[in-house]
C-alpha cells in the first residue's frame, strides 16, 4: 500500500449535529465516520450505553432512536441527527428507577451487569407497544441481547413484572440506597 | 493434621463453624451492593472511564499476517509518518524484559524473533485517535519467513505412545513442546485389565472455548510524577498485573498501581491477557507521558486472548460384573496453543480430577499439555475439569450400557463417601464435608429418573426423541500445589459507623465480594447494607491472591472471618464495659429495612436487653478510648500434597460435589436439541450468598448448555481463526435455555471454610456438557464422544451408523 497521508481519518472535516438525547439538546461535532455509540459515551458521557461486540450481535449498545429499538454501534452519529434518543441514563429521573429497573431488583437478576442497560431499553421498547406481553412476546423482544452471566431467567420473569408495574400505572420508583 | 500445629487464623474459622448454626444474613436473599449501579447505566467500567481522559493516546496493536514465521525485519517508517501517529513501539523499546508468560516465561510481550499464533502483537501503533492507529497498523512492514502450522496436537505428539513426533518446533528455545506431563500411577492396572468382566475403551474430544464475557478487555494507563504509572484495567487479578507490568517497564512493584471498576464478566478469561494489555498501555504512557488507552474490539479479543483447552483423550474402564470399578487407564492431551499461559496448571486440575468422584483401586494415567500454533489456551471456569469430567462421565454411562446396568446405580455403587480415599489416596472424612452421595439421591427424587429413564427409551414421535442422562463431579477448591495459596481482607469501622471494606480479590459478575460482606456482616451483627466495597486498588488494599480457582467465598471469606474476629472481639469488651456486662453476652443486632441507618443497630447485653447502647456511640467512644476499629484478616490454606511420579497425596483441602440431569429432545433428522430440563444439585458446604449461588447454577449451567452444544473457536489450517464476532461463535440466548433449572443445594460442611462453604464459580460448568450429551446418548442410542456436539455432527453421526436413511 503506497503512503498517502490525504487518506488520513483525520483530514475529514467535523460536522455539527443535533441531538436529543434523554430529552436535552447537544449540539455536537464530529466526523462523518463516527459511530453513534462513540458519540453518546465518549463526546456526551452515557457510559451506561455499553460496546460489547460492534457489529450488532450482543444488544448491549441499544437505544431508542425516535422510538425505534437500534443498535448504536451501528449507527453513524451523523444519520442520527435532529433525532430523539433515549439511552438507559433516561429512563427515570435523576433518583428514581423504572419499573423495568425495579423488576431487575426485585428478581435479583444482576451479575456482571454489563448487559443490562441493553436489556433495560430492549424491554422498555416491548412494553412502548405491548404493556401486555406473553413470554413468547418477551423472548422475541430480548433474544437480540446477550447476557453471558446466564440472567436469562430472571429477565424474562423481570420483564413479566415490570409489565404488570406498567398496567397498574407503576412507571417510577424511589431507590432505596 | 495436630491440633498443636494449627495455626491460630484456622482456629479461629474452626471455631465460627462450630458455633454458627443460625443467620440472620448468610444464605438469605439480599441485594448485592452495586445491583442499582448497574441497572442504571452507572457503575464504570475500564472503558467508561476514558469520558474523564480528554487527550488519551490509543494503542493499536499489529498483528501477524501468519500463525507461524520467523520474522526478518519490522520496518515502521511508513507508519511513523503517518498522519497523527506519535509513535510505534516494537520489542526493542522494552525497556525492562519482553515477556508477559504466566507460569513460564514463553510470551514476549511484542514478538521479534517469530510470531507462534495469528495474533502475536508485533508492534504497537501510538496515535491520536483509534482510527488513525488501526489505519496505520497496515503501513508497518513485516518480512516473515513462514514455517508450516500446526493446528492438530496430535501432530506433536502421539495418543498411544505419548511420545513427541517428528515436527517443526514451536518453541525451539525450549528442550521439547510438550510443556508438562503429570502422572497417576496406583496399583496393578494390567492385573485388574485382565481381571475385569467389563473393559470399556473409547478417545474424547472437546472444543476450544471462548470466554465471550460481554465486556472486552480494556485498560488505561496514567503516567505518574515519579515515573511510575497508574493502570484502570478490567483484570480477575491486580496484582498479577502490576507485577507484570512493573517488569516489562523495569519499574519496582510499588511505583505500579492497578486499580480495577466493574468488570464485565471474567470466567477465567481476564487473567493474562490483562498483563498483556495493561503492559502495552503502560508502555504507551511511558513514552507518550500521557494517559493511553487498549480497548479490544470483539474481534481483537476473540482471537487475541485465551481460551479453554480443548483435549483428546483415550480412556478405558475396567469393571466387575456388578459394576464395582476395577481400573482407570487415560492418555489424555491438552492443547495449550502458542503460549503455556496457565496451561500447565490446567493439565495438572485436569490430572487430579481425571478418574471422577470414584473410588478407583487402580489407575495409570497421564495428562499432557503441548503446543501448537492455535489461540493460546490458559484458564476458563473449570481449568481442565470439564474437559475430563466429559470423557469420565460418558465412560461410565458405555460402562453402564455394557453392564445392563441404570446408570444411576453404576454411580452409586461406586461414588466417595466419608471414609473413603481418592484416587490419590487422599481420606475423605466427615471434616471435608463429603456430600456426593445426598446430591445423587435429591436430583434423582426431583426429576423422577427411573421412571423417565424407561419411558423416554420407548419415546418416538416422528423424528422426536427423547432422553434423560445425568453425570457427577467433584472440583478441588482453590489452588491446591498450583501456587501460593493465601488470601486476605481489610475491615475499617468508620467513625460514623458504616464500613469499608477492602480486598485485593475482584467482582467480575460473580457476586464473590458480596458473600464476603455477608460473612463480615454476620459476625459484626451490622448489616451488609452498612457497608462499603473498595475497588480493589493494589495501592490500597491487601495482596489477597488471585481471583480465581473458585477461591472468593472459601479462601477471601476465610481471611474475612479473621479480621472481623478480632473487631468483633475488641467490640465486645469495650461494649460490655460500657454496659456492665460480660463481653460474651454483648449481641448486636439491627432491625430489618432496606434503609437501615448506622443509628438503627442497637448493642446490648442478653441476660438484660434494657442495658442497651446505639452502635454508633460504641463506635465514637472506641476512639476516645484508644480501642482500633481496623483490622486485617488472613489466611493460608493447608499445604496441599501431590507425589510427581505416582500422583498419590492430598491435592486439595476439600471438594466441592454434584449431581447434573439433563433431559433433552433430539430430532434425529435436523440434529437439533433442545434441553428440556436441567436438575443441578451441588454440595457446597455451606449457602453463603444465595443470590449469587443460584445465578451461578444457572449461568454455569447455561455456559455448559453452549461448551455442549454450539461453542467453538473453530482454525483453519493455516491457523486464522474462522469463529472472530459473536455472528459466527455462538453463545446460548434467550431461545437457547432450558425450560426449567432445578437447583438443590446441599450443605455438608466444610470444617475449614467460612461457616463450612466450599467453592462454586467453577464447578457450575463442569458436569453440564457430560450430562447433556449422556441425554442425548440416551435418546438417539448412539455413542456420540465429542463436544460441540452440533446438529451437524448428530446427523451426520447418525446417518454414518445408518440410525437414520436421508
Ligand atoms: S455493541 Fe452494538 S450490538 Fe453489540
Ligand atoms: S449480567 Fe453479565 S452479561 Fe448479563
Amino acid at each position: 500500500m503506497a503512503f498517502d497521508p490525504s487518506r488520513s481519518w483525520d483530514t475529514y472535516p467535523d460536522i455539527e449535529i443535533t441531538l436529543n438525547v434523554n430529552g436535552k439538546n447537544y449540539k455536537v461535532k464530529v466526523k462523518p465516520y463516527e459511530r453513534l455509540i462513540d458519540v453518546l459515551r465518549y463526546k456526551l458521557g452515557f457510559t451506561g450505553v455499553k460496546e460489547g461486540c460492534g457489529r450488532g450481535e450482543c444488544g448491549a449498545c441499544v437505544v431508542l432512536m425516535d422510538g425505534e429499538l437500534v443498535p448504536s454501534c451501528l449507527v453513524l452519529a451523523v444519520r442520527a441527527n435532529g433525532k430523539k434518543i433515549i439511552t438507559v441514563e433516561g429512563l427515570a429521573p435523576e433518583g428514581k428507577l423504572h419499573a423495568v429497573q425495579k423488576a431487575f431488583l426485585d428478581t435479583f437478576a444482576v451479575q456482571c451487569g454489563f448487559c443490562f442497560p441493553g436489556f433495560a431499553i430492549a424491554i422498555k421498547h416491548l412494553l412502548d407497544k405491548n404493556p401486555n406481553p406473553s413470554e413468547e412476546e418477551i423472548k422475541e423482544a430480548i433474544s437480540g441481547n446477550l447476557c453471558r452471566c446466564g440472567s436469562y431467567y430472571r429477565l424474562i420473569k423481570a420483564a413479566k413484572l415490570a409489565s404488570e408495574y406498567v398496567r397498574q400505572g407503576k412507571i417510577y420508583f424511589d431507590v432505596k440506597r | 493434621m495436630a491440633q498443636a500445629q494449627v495455626p491460630e487464623y484456622v482456629r479461629v474459622v474452626e471455631e465460627l463453624f462450630s458455633k454458627y448454626k443460625e443467620f440472620v444474613y448468610v444464605g438469605k436473599y439480599i441485594q448485592r451492593w452495586d445491583a442499582v449501579a448497574k441497572i442504571t447505566g452507572k457503575a464504570l467500567f475500564t472503558a467508561d472511564f476514558l469520558k474523564f481522559y480528554k487527550d488519551p493516546v490509543y494503542v493499536y496493536t499489529v498483528r501477524p499476517k501468519y500463525a507461524h514465521a520467523y520474522i526478518k525485519s519490522i520496518d515502521t517508517t511508513e507508519a511513523e509518518r503517518y498522519p497523527g501517529v506519535i509513535k510505534v513501539l516494537t520489542a526493542k523499546d522494552i525497556p525492562g524484559v519482553n515477556d508477559v508468560g504466566y507460569v513460564i516465561p514463553d510470551q514476549p510481550l511484542l514478538a521479534d524473533k517469530k510470531v507462534r499464533y495469528i495474533a502475536d502483537p508485533v508492534a504497537l501503533i501510538v496515535a491520536e485517535d483509534k482510527y488513525v492507529a488501526a489505519e496505520a497498523a497496515e503501513l508497518v512492514h513485516v518480512e516473515y519467513e513462514p514455517l508450516p502450522v500446526i493446528t492438530d496436537p496430535l501432530e506433536v505428539v502421539d495418543l498411544k505412545t505419548l511420545k513427541e513426533k517428528e515436527h517443526v518446533r514451536i518453541h525451539e528455545e525450549r528442550e521439547s513442546d510438550i510443556i508438562s506431563h503429570f502422572k497417576i500411577r496406583k496399583g496393578d492396572v494390567e492385573k485388574a485389565m485382565k481381571e475385569a468382566d467389563v473393559v470399556v475403551e473409547n478417545e474424547y474430544r472437546t472444543g476450544m472455548q471462548e470466554h465471550a464475557y460481554l465486556e472486552p478487555e480494556a485498560a488505561i494507563a496514567i503516567p505518574e510524577a515519579d515515573g511510575g504509572v497508574t493502570i484502570i484495567a478490567t483484570t480477575q487479578c491486580p496484582f498479577d498485573v502490576r507485577k507484570a507490568v512493573a517488569r516489562v517497564l523495569g519499574l519496582t512493584q510499588n511505583k505500579v498501581r492497578v486499580v480495577v471498576p466493574a468488570i464485565g464478566g471474567g470466567f477465567g478469561g481476564k487473567e493474562d491477557v490483562v498483563n498483556e494489555i495493561g503492559a502495552k498501555a503502560a508502555l504507551a504512557a511511558y513514552y507518550t507521558g500521557r494517559p493511553a488507552v487498549v480497548i479490544h474490539t470483539r474481534e481483537e479479543s476473540m482471537i487475541g486472548h485465551s481460551k479453554r483447552h480443548p483435549m483428546v483423550a483415550w480412556y478405558r474402564h475396567a469393571a466387575k460384573k456388578d459394576g464395582t470399578l476395577l481400573a482407570v487407564e487415560a492418555n489424555i492431551v491438552l492443547d495449550t496453543g502458542a503460549y503455556a499461559s496457565l496451561g500447565p496448571f490446567v493439565a495438572w486440575r485436569a490430572i487430579v480430577h481425571s478418574t471422577g468422584p470414584y473410588k478407583v483401586p487402580n489407575a495409570r494415567v497421564d495428562t499432557l499439555a503441548v503446543y501448537t500454533n492455535n489461540v493460546y489456551a490458559g484458564a476458563f471456569r473449570g481449568f481442565g475439569n470439564p474437559q475430563v469430567t466429559f470423557a469420565f462421565e460418558l465412560q461410565m454411562d458405555a460402562l453402564a450400557e455394557e453392564l445392563g446396568m441404570d446408570p444411576v446405580d453404576l454411580r452409586l455403587k461406586n461414588i466417595l463417601r466419608e471414609g473413603d480415599r481418592t484416587v490419590h489416596g487422599q481420606l475423605l472424612t466427615k471434616e471435608h464435608g463429603v456430600g456426593l452421595e445426598e446430591t445423587l439421591r435429591k436430583a434423582i427424587e426431583v426429576i423422577d429418573w427411573y421412571r423417565k429413564r424407561k419411558e423416554y427409551s420407548q419415546f418416538a414421535e416422528g423424528t422426536l426423541r427423547k432422553g434423560i442422562g445425568l453425570a457427577l463431579l467433584w472440583h478441588g477448591n482453590s489452588i491446591g500445589v498450583e501456587g501460593a495459596d493465601y488470601s486476605s481482607a481489610t475491615i475499617i469501622i468508620n467513625r460514623d459507623g458504616t464500613i469499608t471494606f477492602r480486598t485485593g480479590l475482584t467482582d467480575f459478575g460473580q457476586g464473590a465480594l458480596w458473600g464476603l460482606v455477608l460473612i463480615a456482616a454476620e459476625i459484626l451483627g451490622v448489616p451488609p447494607q452498612l457497608f462499603r466495597i473498595e475497588p480493589p486498588d493494589t495501592s490500597s488494599t491487601p495482596d489477597a491472591g488471585p481471583t480465581v480457582a473458585s477461591r472468593s467465598t472459601v479462601m477471601g471469606g476465610a481471611a474475612t472471618m479473621n479480621a472481623a474476629y478480632k473487631l468483633r472481639k475488641r467490640i465486645n469488651e469495650l461494649a460490655a464495659n460500657m454496659l456492665g456486662c460480660s463481653p460474651d453476652e454483648i449481641v448486636i443486632r439491627a432491625p430489618e429495612k432496606e434503609d437501615v441507618k448506622p443509628s438503627d443497630v442497637e448493642v446490648f447485653c442478653s441476660s438484660d436487653p434494657s442495658k442497651k447502647v446505639k452502635w454508633t456511640d460504641v463506635v465514637e467512644q472506641s476512639f476516645w478510648d484508644g480501642v482500633p476499629l481496623q483490622e486485617f484478616g488472613f489466611f493460608r490454606a493447608p499445604k496441599a500434597e501431590w507425589d510427581e511420579e505416582t500422583g498419590q497425596g492430598a491435592p486439595y483441602v476439600t471438594y466441592t460435589f454434584g449431581t447434573m440431569v439433563a433431559e433433552v429432545t433430539v430430532d434425529i433428522e435436523t440434529g437439533a436439541v433442545k434441553v428440556d430440563r436441567m436438575v443441578t444439585a451441588y454440595d457446597i458446604g455451606r449457602v453463603i450468598n444465595r443470590v449469587g449461588a443460584e445465578l451461578h447454577a444457572e449461568g454455569g449451567a447455561i455456559q455448559g448448555l453452549g461448551y455442549a452444544l454450539m461453542e467453538e473457536i473453530v482454525h483453519d489450517k493455516n491457523g486464522v481463526v474462522r469463529t472472530y464476532n459473536l455472528s459466527n461463535y455462538y453463545t446460548p440466548l434467550v431461545d437457547d435455555i432450558p425450560d426449567e433449572i432445578i437447583p438443590i443445594w446441599v450443605e455438608a460442611g466444610f470444617k475449614r471454610g467460612p461457616f463450612g462453604a466450599k467453592g462454586l464459580g467453577e464447578p457450575s460448568i463442569v458436569a453440564i456438557a457430560p450430562a447433556i450429551v449422556n441425554a442425548i446418548n440416551h435418546a438417539t442410542k448412539h455413542r456420540f464422544t465429542q463436544i460441540p456436539l452440533t446438529p451437524e455432527r448428530i446427523y451426520l453421526g447418525l446417518k454414518k451408523a445408518g440410525k437414520i436413511k436421508l
